[in-house]
């Protein structure tokens, strides 16, 4: 079996720099729900791959900016 | 709490006011000892149109609860524009990809319970008892895997769920 990966995210960071963007807009602009976002913001959620991409999307960044992969030894 | 935590809180009320229901009139029927198996299907069958008829009601009232309690928010946090509570109530409804993992996971704990309830039943049987407790453990452990489903979602909302 594989190394655990943790998964993290800068949503919160990066609505800040999108003029404060709320949580309902972006889920909006994403197609999810707010439960969803307030979720990954909360690290409570991994998305599919289609759902990061479509977050990357609203914000104009690369995914990688959004989420971000670490191995359980700390390795990105 | 999120919304779908308390959709599936409202669900669970709505199956225990049926389940208490049922357990009262099933014990009446049961010590007059009146009914053979058909009449006990007439019954279940009823119970359970009365069932959807209850959780349509429930799901009615919460959603009008819910509704004016997204707009009591709004109102203290000093917005005045409706139409927030409109989009903040379309967005909790809208069922995403984590709705479905969960609704699957969840779901595979509801099935486990409905499946050891009907082997225990077929079980009852092989051992002499009667159709009706057979009939009456089958429906018990739907009732009781449903039960299972809604906390077991419940837990994956409030706790997380991954993928894999």
């Amino acid at each position: 079996m594989g190394k655990k990966l943790i998964i993290s995210n800068n949503i919160r960071k990066l609505r800040f720099f999108a003029n404060e963007m709320t949580q309902l807009e972006l889920a909006e602009k994403a197609g999810i729900s707010r439960q969803t976002i307030i979720a990954l913001e909360a690290g409570k959620y991994t998305p599919s791959l289609e759902m990061a991409f479509r977050i990357a999307d609203v914000f104009d960044v690369p995914i990688g900016e959004v989420f971000e992969c670490k191995s359980a030894e700390g390795k990105k | 709490m999120t919304y779908k935590s308390k959709r599936a809180i409202s669900n669970m009320v709505a199956s225990a006011i049926l389940v208490i229901a049922y357990i009262v009139y099933a014990i009446g029927k049961y010590e007059t000892g009146s009914g053979d198996l058909k009449s006990w299907a007439i019954f279940m069958l009823i119970f359970i149109g009365i069932g959807v008829g209850i959780q349509i009601v429930i799901q009615i009232a919460f959603h009008i609860a819910l509704a004016f309690g997204i707009a009591v928010k709004e109102h203290v946090r000093g917005s005045k524009e409706t139409d927030n509570v409109v989009r903040t109530l379309n967005s909790s409804m809208v069922e995403d990809e984590m709705d479905k993992l969960i609704g699957l996971k969840s779901g595979r704990f509801g099935n486990i319970f409905a499946e050891i309830g009907f082997l225990a039943a077929l079980l009852t049987l092989v051992f002499g008892a009667s159709g009706i407790l057979a009939m009456n453990i089958i429906l018990g452990a739907f009732v009781l895997g449903t039960f299972i489903e809604n906390i077991v979602s419940i837990y994956f909302y409030e706790k997380g769920v991954r993928n894999g």
